[in-house]
């Protein structure tokens, strides 16, 4: 009698399998190379810990990154912060904001740019992962304030991050590319629907030594490190509420892969119980934020 | 009312569930495990069966395949503290109508007890209801879902013009599902302050996540979704707005019930011109009246009370005053003043600007004036304002520089 055999394992699997173990190893022995914050963040960040910072100093700091520059004073200017009056200089912006949103302000300027690429065939895919991380972190935000919830700072910035090893796996599944390519140019490689698995599969990991690169707060790590289930324990989370949140902005399709409906669907019925929010609500919220995000994009 | 089976291994669990459901008037029964449960199932016909996960002898999802398996499709709320997605997407596929998690509150117990027995239907809905049991209205809990009934009716609507450069900041929301009601306050506020409708809590919680409110009036009697709900809602999402209930003139004792309810006030309909200037002076800043854009100034329009007249002049100077020593720290050497708006009293008129003409004579600024012949008219009244250069519009007196 024979030995029942292993069930076939597509490309993607077996890269996947190929790429989590060099990863893996690369975190233990602590070799993994990732991106850095802009200099300009670093620095503003390092100011921000002061709890007596000066203003002048931090938008010094700013002001030498004209793009940052930009996107601050547009931001600062938005309708999210209902400003009455223009804010048209980078330390009266600074003033508005305050250190938190700042630091919020500084790490997402900072994960847009992990988004883009030079390569046409992974941009459109990173603008989606973008588009779905910024729906879930205003989401999030929104349901934990609505859960009467101290951490809707961390949650933005949890739904933001939560998915930020996709563009890190995505690059560097694009460079194992170039590099068989140089060696054996008939070489096959997979094709986009297998990238995406691959990208599903092994993005968790590097998504949290990144945040912890980056030395996110821990109620921020935590709702990037644990999104397969809730923290019965803390209710309120700023992790329950990224969960929450991802869940319906993956019901409402709003999300580049593969959706498994059924978990999605007792994600969010665990999720209203959970945080003890109306999921109706929520629902509506996803459709005015979509808008406004796409209009950021 | 309704039979329903409560199935937990837990003795307070079950006397809790018990009580609460009884004293809705709902015939309670008890299980210690699901075998228990299944037994119940066989003697009698229940409505709903309330289950937990992990117990004894035979445990929920155990319980629950086998009333499936035997055709049993008596809907099924589980109450338990499991939370673990895995599991409670297994027991969605075997067929459960809803989920609470341990610990719970009883609100939300009846609320999810309601729905699943499809006791909702024209019951006032609340748009999201707060984590804890704490500070919940009566008659606040979650019976529904306010989606398909609020939906659909359309965006926020704008009433009206004003309100600076930057739209996305409105001053004042009116929440009403009545599009007149917006409107007519649009004829009693001053031009210089937006105003912005939502017809539904759709439109409102939109409004409220998008633009930065002022003050926000909402309805106390909202289609489809309990005010005092969407009043918590849209308290988190503009926490230093002003909220105030809207009521009907017949309604009485309004103002204790409010603001027990957690309003700031109450404003009664149809509205009042008393009442609307007293909330515009009590929730909007004087300085409002004068809007300013590099060197030039614009009084807005006089609404309100004859008796109130005296103040807004008095407003106007102050405003105008604090201004100038801006305009001068900017090194203007003119400033350009728009009182096209300003209400033709003459004398009060003359007496405004010669005390402002004095002000910012002092500080080395030429005055420009922008009026109607009706102002021009006044001002030549008088031996010390008839000198005092007036222009047709703005672009005229920045053009005289």
């Amino acid at each position: 009698m024979a030995l029942p055999t292993a069930p076939p394992t597509s490309s993607a699997d077996r890269l996947a399998e190929q790429l989590q173990r060099i990863i893996s190893k690369r975190i233990d022995d602590d070799s993994l190379v990732l991106p850095m914050l802009p200099l300009v963040a670093t620095k503003s960040l390092e100011l921000l810990k002061n709890p007596n910072f000066s203003m002048k100093d931090v938008a010094a700091v700013i002001e030498k990154d004209p793009m940052i520059t930009v996107q601050l004073l547009r931001f600062t200017n938005s309708a999210a912060l209902g400003t009455r009056d223009p804010i048209k200089k980078v330390q009266d912006a600074v003033a508005r904001l305050g250190a938190n949103q700042l630091r919020t302000f500084l790490i997402e300027a900072a994960t847009r740019r992990l988004f883009e690429s030079k390569d046409t065939r992974i941009l459109a895919t990173n603008k989606r992962i973008w588009e779905h991380s910024l729906v879930v972190a205003s989401v999030a935000a929104d349901i934990a304030a609505l859960a009467n919830s101290a951490e809707a700072e961390a949650a933005y910035l949890g739904g933001l991050l939560h998915d930020v090893g996709k563009p890190v796996v995505a690059s560097m599944l694009l460079e194992a590319e170039r590099s068989i390519r140089l060696s054996r140019p008939d070489a096959v490689w997979i094709g986009p629907a297998d990238f995406l698995t691959v990208v599903q599969k092994i993005h968790r990991p590097l998504g949290i030594k990144l945040a912890q690169k980056w030395e996110v707060p821990e109620p921020v790590l935590r709702a990037i490190r644990d999104c397969d289930d809730y923290d019965s324990a803390e209710r309120s989370s700023a992790a329950n509420a990224v969960r929450l949140a991802n869940a319906i902005v993956k019901e409402q399709g709003i999300y580049e892969g593969e959706v498994n409906k059924d978990d999605v669907e007792a994600m969010v019925m665990i999720g209203q119980s959970v945080l003890g929010v109306d999921i109706s609500a929520c629902r509506q919220l996803v459709g005015s934020v979509r808008t406004a995000v796409k209009a950021y994009l | 009312m309704a039979r329903i089976l409560t199935v937990d291994d837990s003795r307070s669990v079950r006397m809790i569930v018990t009580r609460e459901l009884r004293a809705l008037g709902h015939d309670l029964d008890e299980a210690e495990d699901g075998e228990k449960g299944l037994e119940k199932l066989e003697e009698l016909s229940f409505d709903l069966v309330i289950l937990d996960v992990t117990m004894p002898v035979l445990d929920g999802p155990g319980m629950l395949a086998r009333m499936r398996e035997a055709g049993n499709k008596t809907p099924v709320l589980m109450l338990t503290s499991e939370s673990k997605r895995s599991i409670i997407a297994n027991l969605m596929k075997l067929g459960i109508d809803d989920y609470i998690l341990k610990p719970f509150n009883a609100e939300d117990l009846k609320a999810k007890v309601a729905k699943v027995l499809r006791q909702d239907v024209g019951a006032p809905v609340p748009v999201l209801g707060p984590a804890s049991d704490a500070g919940r209205p009566a008659g606040a809990a979650s019976v529904g879902s306010a989606g398909a009934g609020a939906a659909g009716a359309g965006g926020p609507t704008e009433g009206g013009v004003g309100g600076g450069p930057n739209r996305a900041f409105v001053d004042i929301l009116v929440i009403d599902d009545m599009e007149n009601v917006q409107k007519r306050l649009r004829q009693m506020i001053p031009e210089h302050l937006s105003v912005a409708g939502a017809l539904n809590a759709q439109t409102a919680i939109a409004a409220c996540r998008d633009r930065g409110v002022r003050a926000i009036l909402l309805d106390n009697d909202m289609p489809d979704v309990n005010s005092v709900a969407l009043m918590r809602q849209v308290r988190v999402l503009q926490p230093k707005a002003v909220v105030l209930a809207l009521y009907v003139r017949t309604s009485t004792n309004v103002l204790e019930a409010a603001k027990g309810n957690g309003f700031d006030g109450v404003l009664m309909k149809p509205f009042d011109v008393g009442a609307v200037e007293d909330f515009l002076l009590q929730y909007f800043n004087s300085q409002d009246l004068v809007s300013k854009d590099d060197n030039v100034l614009k009084v807005a329009k006089f609404k309100g009370r004859e008796n109130r007249l005296d103040s807004y002049f008095l407003e106007v100077v102050s405003n105008v005053s604090r201004y100038s020593e801006e305009i001068a720290a900017a090194c203007y050497g003119e400033m350009v003043l728009d009182v096209s708006a300003v209400p033709p009293n003459a004398e009060k008129v003359a007496r405004m600007m010669l005390e402002i003409n004095s002000r910012i004579s002092k500080m080395g600024i030429e005055i420009r004036l922008v009026g109607s012949p009706e102002i021009a008219k006044t001002l030549k009244q008088y031996t010390e304002t008839a000198q005092m250069p007036l222009f047709g519009s703005v672009d005229e007196a920045l053009r005289a520089a």
